[in-house]
């Protein structure tokens, strides 16, 4: 069987009923997506299958043959982060990171769908849509500010942090080194 | 002082969200073995046998290991401090708890560890359990530990007490006395990321250890005090930890892993399963809070005598430690000069209790808030000028004696008060942490007082 993975063709043999995290993490070795609880409780190891969001521990490979498969290493890196990890991490919604991937890509598909960086989301569509993840940092209200602001196209990647209406402005040394 | 108010990238944030960061389970190594444990499915059973011989014949198992494999099988988590060592790293004579771990395999992947673990044959003699703090003290129950179900300090202590003042006075005096009795459940911490630990054997000897550990130093001192090896025989990798909230404190898969890569000459990777994490992995603790306090018409606490109950679970850990805070912590944020504190660490047939955001803590908080707002309802009071009336203030002195020289009880009660939009009454506005004088020094207050070591002890 063969997955495109973040545009890439890769041919695999993990047994047919394997599930796609663990044909990701364990013969691939794509670890962006976590596993959470393995039970489609949590939404860590969402992905995008064919542009939609998925949790990648209930899909059995069988039933994603040929699909692409995009993972946070396929949304933006380092030096190019794409709008949605450019203001998850310019909004501090990343605390310990573990739920993060999943986030972001349902926070990317949703985005995607409504027309793209411009769509002007509210509150209400990005809850309704996040859900289904759980972060134990009860870190939510950065994560649906980073959201709504990813869909505004409100961040500047890569660089600084957006500074937080109605707090009182401090120059911001550079990143420690 | 520039980072003082500025908003700094977080160091780890671009990893977070590129995916970089590395956790326990992303570390893959070469010829890494996978673990997997026998846990007992009772609350409380003593263990008459224990055969592994069909498990360590299985193919694509390495090591089987139990209580005879380790070096110093009973340790406890405070043992340096004097708190008596009571916890097996593999269960020998009896389990304490469903979920204990028995015995465990390393094997070729998780699956043939899992079916060698099955196969090993536990002969149990079922006992009732003990499972209801507050029958801790009756006659005739289910004992936990050989020691009974309430743990000494120092050896003969039965509770954790304070006394201050003259309590029995207090309540003699009082106009009226309040009553409440406070139980919050046992919380599982639920880190995103379960319990994980992968040990890779060097050439030399020296075991690399990637632990999703809060406290390197304990893991640390708990690995080689269980394998009795030198503390440089280990070399921790940690750091990037996917969530803890007090559940990754304890030692957990780090020292087992540890025994079977020790046996098998392997690496090998314990990833405990979401079902693991909710029902085997160590809880915040359950509850049993009685407050009684002695109380003025016009909203003075004269005094405060308490008993609770602290639902250790099977082993001590730092449960003593947890209790003790719990105690210096029971009058809140406010001044209460008369005090009789009993409060016991009680052993159970549940799953030991540990740290969870604010050890000990944040359950004493719930009661003694919920206390204030029963004893403004009692009286008729505004919460919020019972509060402001009693909280601490600079020379006041806590139940440990302690002086505050810099409470934050009023700042924080004034900021509450603005952010919530509660219009409080002019003198209670304007109130501020200063030492107590005038209205706000009634006499029962006036022994309590200490000298904060300042000419002039503050003025917020």
């Amino acid at each position: 069987m063969n997955l495109i993975v973040n545009g890439e063709e890769r041919a695999v043999a993990s047994p047919p009923l394997t599930a796609l995290l663990h044909v990701l993490r364990d013969e691939l070795g794509v670890t962006g997506p976590k596993a959470g609880c393995q039970q489609g409780g949590c939404g860590t190891c969402t992905v995008l299958v064919d542009g939609e969001p998925r949790r990648s521990c209930l899909l059995p490979l069988a039933a994603v043959d040929g699909a692409q498969i995009t993972t946070v290493e396929g949304l933006g890196d380092l030096d190019d982060l794409s709008t949605v990890q450019a203001a998850f991490h310019a909004r501090y919604a990343a605390q310990c990171g573990f739920c993060t991937s999943g986030m972001m890509l349902a926070a990317h598909a949703l985005i995607e769908h409504n027309g793209g960086v411009g769509a002007e989301l509210s509150r209400e569509q990005v809850q309704a849509a996040l859900g289904g993840h759980v972060c134990r940092c009860t870190g939510y209200v950065k994560i649906v500010d980073a959201v709504i602001a990813a869909s505004r196209g409100d961040v500047e990647p890569s660089v600084g942090i957006a500074p937080i209406p109605g707090e009182p402005q401090v120059e911001t040394p550079g990143a420690p080194a | 002082m520039k980072a003082v108010g500025a908003r700094l990238p977080r160091y780890d944030g671009l990893n977070h969200v590129t995916g970089k960061s590395v956790y326990v389970d992303d570390v893959r190594v070469p010829n890494m073995l996978w673990a997997k444990a026998l846990r007992s499915p009772h609350h409380s059973a003593r263990i008459v046998s224990v055969d592994t011989s069909r498990a360590e014949a299985m193919p694509g198992v390495h090591a089987v290991v139990t209580h005879q494999d380790v070096p110093h099988n009973v340790y406890g988590h405070l043992e340096a401090l004097g708190v008596p060592a009571d916890e097996p790293l593999l269960a020998e004579h009896e389990v304490r708890y469903k979920g204990q771990p028995i015995a465990a395999v390393a094997a070729e992947s998780e699956d043939a560890a899992l079916a060698a673990v099955e196969t090993i044959d536990v002969v149990y003699e079922e006992r009732e359990p003990f499972l209801d703090i507050r029958k801790a003290l009756d006659p005739g129950q289910p004992q936990v530990t050989p020691e009974g179900n309430v743990f000494r300090y120092y050896g003969d202590q039965v509770p954790r007490q304070i006394r201050k003042g003259d309590v029995d006075r207090a309540f003699d005096e009082a106009d009226v006395i309040v009553q409440g009795v406070y139980r919050p459940a046992a919380m599982e911490q639920a880190p995103m990321e379960t319990q994980v630990a992968l040990v890779v054997p060097e050439s030399t000897g020296r075991l690399v250890v990637y632990t999703v550990t809060q406290a390197m130093y304990f893991s640390l001192g708990v690995l080689a005090a269980h394998l009795k090896l030198p503390m440089n025989a280990f070399k921790l990798v940690g750091g990037t930890v996917g969530g803890g909230f007090g559940g990754k404190v304890d030692t957990a898969a780090d020292t087992i892993s540890a025994l079977l890569a020790i046996k098998s000459k392997r690496p090998v990777k314990w990833r405990w399963t979401r079902e693991e994490e909710m029902l085997c992995s160590s809880t915040r603790a359950a509850w049993h809070m009685e407050i009684a306090d002695a109380v003025t018409n016009d909203g003075w606490l004269l005094g405060r005598r308490t008993m609770t109950l602290h639902d250790a679970g099977g082993y001590t850990r730092f449960s003593s430690y947890g209790a003790t805070k719990h105690t210096f912590h029971l009058t809140g944020a406010y001044t209460i000069p008369n005090l009789a504190f009993n409060s016991y660490v009680v052993w159970t047939n549940r799953v030991p209790s540990t740290a969870m955001r604010g050890f000990g803590v944040t359950s004493v908080s719930f009661a003694v808030e919920m206390h204030m707002n029963r004893i403004a309802q009692t009286l008729g009071m505004d919460p919020w000028e019972l509060r402001l009336k009693n909280a601490n203030r600079v020379g006041d002195t806590a139940p440990t004696r302690v002086v505050y020289s810099d409470p934050s009880t009023v700042t924080t009660l004034l900021e509450a008060a603005s952010t919530a939009g509660v219009e409080l009454a002019g003198d209670y506005r304007t109130m501020t942490s200063a030492r107590r004088e005038g209205a706000l020094l009634p006499e029962h207050l006036v022994a309590q007082q200490g000298d904060t070591g300042r000419s002039n002890g503050g003025s917020r």
